[in-house]
């Protein structure tokens, strides 16, 4: 059943979004709360951020950090049992609250997002071809050829190899680095004017990892998409992504430009994120400097900072209050009472 | 260091093996080669680590030096006990040092025993000791792992978190007192501060204990982090093999070079992925593989006599082996 | 295969999950109210079961057998007799509580039966392949080739109708049901990667079989064994009707309603009554069954 090429009627669309001072998609105070069985578990506290055509942005974080919820939020795919508030802007218009229909309207055609296992992400019984028109042919008007032909044409556009050979083939056929090309090309299908990319290259092997980021860059490029990468690996953001924003049980933690974000580290949480990487450089049985403990129980959160147990830094007054996200410093948010580098901290 | 000259602890020698693929109604498909003619040595008190991406057989070569299953052909020796022909209670004996701590840290669990079971099946397995003096040993292995007895021995998989798990199961591996651990992508499943938490783990192990490893990941930053050698595995061929700090400094396979050059560096001002030392495509089917070097088809360096001729392993530098006809000369920037 | 994360699909539930802290029991994290999917089957078929084998024993119940036909068809609510009698003389209240046991200890029998032979024979088959598997699945092909009914039907032709013999005949059915179930079920277990670790642990075939494998395929054949209760009351049921199940005067749901459909129109209770607790009873079974079902099979 497709729909027409009508994109979504909003009211007060803008062109470029300029209107809203350039965000494609700006998040503000995003919460989403999960309420089952008498447990209340927060999962995205108070989140924030603004991302424009053209410009990547990094959600960065480990299990149970809210990253992969939030995108949920915005692409309206979270189960019944999670309630949102706070608002998510996509080119103005406010896409809280929507209905169901209307969401699905806009995934897809203004959003579209790639997951971390490409081949759950496809149809096993359905050929790559097939499944390419389907995306072609849910968002436009085209007919059977026009659209093969795009589909073809998206294939070729991610770089796969033999794309008219791979058209006939099932999923299973094709390797992991394939199957998540074809997975980016249903995405494009529409002509998004975002692409998340959820742990989109985490399955993969390194070296095609480096592949399918190099193609979502020229993608970018190419279209003046705007990408927001959700992984748990800083190097990845370090080398592809414009901003970063550090996320730790459900809230932005640190938010800053790459660039700024790598110069100086403030939260004591990104700081053990980026010396817990593996490093070439480093020499052999060298020990990582170390946090312990783990992530907190989100239905259990402590009235302080929730990283408290675990920082290097804490002082009485984290275990006490919870530190806003304040901008310390021009573009560069933190949430923390005792930052790195400042004066006292280490 | 290590390297004491003296008899490696774990020879493998020319380990071939083989998968049948079963086509529809069981009709033999093919052949997939997933480890063909590897040979390597673990010396006391070393790390050898092996990398490698999908299909480069480096877990099917883990689970063969085990003889889960036997290798098709090539000898395993282990303390100078030869494993592969080995059954039953003969091959129990002879693998006893050698033990192995899985990827999924709750798969490797029997979700509906406690923890305290769980540890001490080995024990039990090779009856040692009386159920007192196996219960004792438990709260050791535990305690060594950073896990208080008290709270987790009566614990189920289900109420542990990942890095409590996988430290369950690295307790489990350390009952009979193994001289070697096999860590076959032990922490690739674990959150980043999770994973250098149990790295350090490995590392303390090493330290209070003297054992060895031989650490499989994917990741070539780690594992050249906890190694002190490391092999590169290919389609079920070793690539190349040598002391870690050296085969970073001057990689000499070119699929090594690859890998290194697609390691996203976490420093926003470092020069982006090479673009010229990224390899392209990807991996070939190990059911068909390529002649002569298989990595031939993806390598920028590739020529006729590679498509011809497998490249034997040679060493070209002390300790350090590259199974190529044209392996990479010291670059310019050394990296 | 590069790194995968615990699935951040699955931190949506995690964040909600049951996993208690430190050594709390389950039991408490949810209260009774939200188990009603299991506690409404659960306590109807406590109280049938009380029914039937503990009521006859401390209560006013009459015998099911021997009546006088100067008893026959009083009518239902009449002192003495709850559901009436039927056209011998019996009191059919006690024959459908004695019916019913009777129902229920057949079927508990053949479930049993089932799960223990058929459960280990296909725990053994999936466990070590080869031909013992080989010659295991050709014969459940051919038993469960045929309609279970007609085979129950045969068997019990041959062997002449009583309890036992309808408990054998029904095994015919259930042993291969479960052999099936069980195999399946141990073939998924058995790539998984704690029975590859307890092999390196040293510990022996027999003792995976009995301490690895039989716990975690135990709730799936429980709920198999649960489910197919009713089928077996029914398959019972039907032995019975055709006279070849329970052997009359003694009572059994299926021989009560042979008895009464020639009357059916006059008499309805004397179907309708044995109908209804039939119909109760297994769909009770079926409900418990399919909300054991899908709590365990989601761990």
């Amino acid at each position: 059943m497709s729909e027409g090429t009508t994109p979504v009627e909003v009211d007060a669309r803008v062109e470029d979004g300029s209107a809203n001072g350039g965000a494609l998609l700006e998040l503000r105070d995003l919460r989403v709360d999960f309420r089952t069985g008498g447990r209340h578990v927060r999962a995205v506290d108070r989140l924030s951020y603004a991302i424009s055509a053209g410009r990547t942005l990094a959600l960065i974080g480990e299990s149970g950090s809210g990253k992969t919820v939030s995108s949920r939020a915005v692409m309206g795919l979270l189960p019944p049992t999670a309630t949102v508030s706070g608002s998510i802007r996509f080119e103005g218009q406010e896409l809280v609250g929507l209905s169901d229909r209307q969401m699905r309207r806009l995934r897809g055609a203004g959003i579209a997002m790639v997951f971390q296992d490409p081949s759950r992400s496809l149809n096993p019984t359905m050929r790559v071809g097939a499944q390419v028109i389907e995306a072609v042919r849910t968002h436009s008007g085209l007919d059977r050829g026009a659209a093969r032909r795009r589909a073809v044409e998206l294939l070729t556009l991610v770089r796969l190899p033999l794309p008219e050979q791979r058209y006939h083939e099932y999923p299973h056929q094709l390797s992991g680095g394939m199957r998540q090309r074809v997975v980016v090309a249903i995405a494009l299908a529409s002509n998004p004017r975002l692409l998340i990319a959820d742990e989109a290259t985490t399955a993969l092997d390194v070296t095609t990892q480096a592949q399918i980021m190099e193609l979502l860059r020229d993608l970018q490029r190419q279209f003046g998409m705007a990408l927001i990468m959700i992984s748990h690996d800083l190097g990845l953001a370090a080398s592809f992504a414009d901003e970063v924003v550090v996320m730790y049980a459900g809230r932005a933690v640190e938010q800053a430009p790459t660039h700024t974000l790598f110069a100086h580290v403030r939260m004591p949480y990104t700081k053990a994120l980026l010396e817990a990487i593996p490093r070439v450089e480093r020499p052999p049985h060298a020990r990582l400097p170390v946090v312990p403990g783990r992530p907190p129980d989100l239905a259990a959160l402590p009235p302080g900072c929730p990283f408290e147990p675990r920082c290097p830094n804490r002082q009485d007054l984290c275990r006490e209050s919870d530190p806003p996200l304040s901008e310390g410093e021009p573009g560069h948010r933190w949430a923390c009472w005792f930052p790195c580098g400042q004066e006292g901290a280490e | 260091m290590t390297g004491n000259g003296s008899e490696p602890l774990l020879e493998a020698r020319n380990v071939v093996q083989e998968f049948v693929v079963r086509g529809h109604g069981g009709v033999k498909g093919g052949v997939v080669q997933a480890v063909s003619d590897v040979s390597l040595d673990v010396r006391a008190g070393e790390t050898l680590g092996i990398v490698g991406e999908t299909g480069s057989g480096k877990s099917t070569l883990a689970r063969s030096l085990l003889q889960a299953p036997r290798p098709k052909s090539g000898s395993v020796t282990l303390r100078g006990t030869e494993l592969v022909g080995l059954r039953g209670r003969a091959l129990l004996e002879a693998r006893r040092s050698m033990q192995m701590v899985f990827q999924d840290p709750f798969g490797s669990l029997d979700p509906k025993w406690r923890v305290q079971d769980i540890v001490e099946e080995p024990l039990i397995a090779y009856g040692v000791g009386s159920r007192e003096e196996r219960r004792t040993r438990v709260r050791e292995v535990l305690d060594r792992v950073g896990l208080d007895a008290d709270v987790f021995a009566r614990r189920r998989p289900r109420q542990l978190s990942g890095g409590q798990a996988q430290r369950v199961a690295i307790a489990r591996a350390l009952t009979l007192d193994p001289a070697l651990i096999i860590c076959d992508e032990a922490v690739s499943s674990l959150d980043v501060l999770i994973q250098a938490q149990v790295l350090n783990l490995f590392e303390q192990l090493r330290d209070e204990l003297g054992l060895s490893y031989l650490f499989i990941a994917h990741d070539l930053a780690l594992v050249k982090q906890v190694s002190d050698r490391v092999a590169v595995m290919y389609l079920g061929k070793l690539a190349e093999i040598g002391p870690a700090e050296a085969l970073y400094r001057e990689p000499l396979h070119p699929y090594t070079v690859a890998l290194l050059a697609s390691i996203p560096s976490p420093d926003p001002t470092a020069p982006k992925t090479e673009a010229d030392k990224a390899i392209s495509g990807d991996p070939p089917s190990p059911i068909d593989p390529p002649s002569g070097c298989r990595f031939r088809t993806r390598c920028p360096r590739a020529q006729e006599r590679c498509a011809v001729e497998e490249p034997p392993l040679r060493e070209l530098r002390t300790e350090h082996a590259v199974a190529c006809h044209f392996p990479v000369e010291r670059s310019a920037n050394g990296r | 295969m590069g790194a995968q994360l615990p699935d951040a699909e699955a931190q949506i539930p995690a964040a909600l999950a049951l996993a208690p802290a430190a050594g709390e029991p389950i039991s408490r994290r949810r209260g009774w109210i939200h188990s009603l999917d299991v506690v409404i089957p659960g306590a109807i078929l406590a109280f049938l079961l009380f029914l039937f084998f503990v009521w006859p024993l401390i209560g006013p119940v009459g015998k099911p057998t021997g009546g006088n036909i100067l008893n026959s068809n009083i009518e239902p609510f009449s002192q003495g007799h709850l559901f009436g009698t039927d056209p011998v003389g019996n009191d059919i209240w006690s024959r459908i509580l004695y019916g019913g046991r009777s129902s229920i200890e057949i079927a508990l029998a053949v479930q049993l039966i089932g799960l223990v032979i058929g459960g280990s024979f296909g725990a053994f088959a999936g466990y070590w392949g080869g031909v013992l598997d080989l010659v295991l699945m050709r014969v459940l092909d051919v038993l469960i080739a045929f309609p279970a009914l007609v085979l129950a039907l045969a068997i019990a032709q041959s062997l002449g109708p009583s309890k036992f013999h309808t408990i054998l005949a029904l095994t015919f059915f259930s042993v291969p049901a479960f052999a099936r179930i069980s195999r399946a079920a141990t073939l998924r277990l058995r790539e998984r990667t704690f029975i590859l670790a307890a092999r390196l642990s040293g510990t022996g075939s027999p003792r995976i079989l009995a301490r690895h494998v039989a716990p975690n395929i135990l709730p799936q054949l429980v709920t198999f064994g649960l489910l197919g209760m009713g089928v077996i009351i029914i398959l019972e049921g039907a032995l019975s009707f055709f006279g070849l199940g329970i052997p009359p005067p003694n009572p059994s749901w299926g021989n009560m309603i042979f008895d009464g459909q020639g009357i059916l129109s006059a008499e309805p209770r004397l179907v309708l009554v044995p109908s209804a607790f039939l119909f109760v009873t297994v769909l009770s079974f079926n409900l418990l069954g399919d909300a054991l079902r899908s709590r365990w099979s989601a761990v």
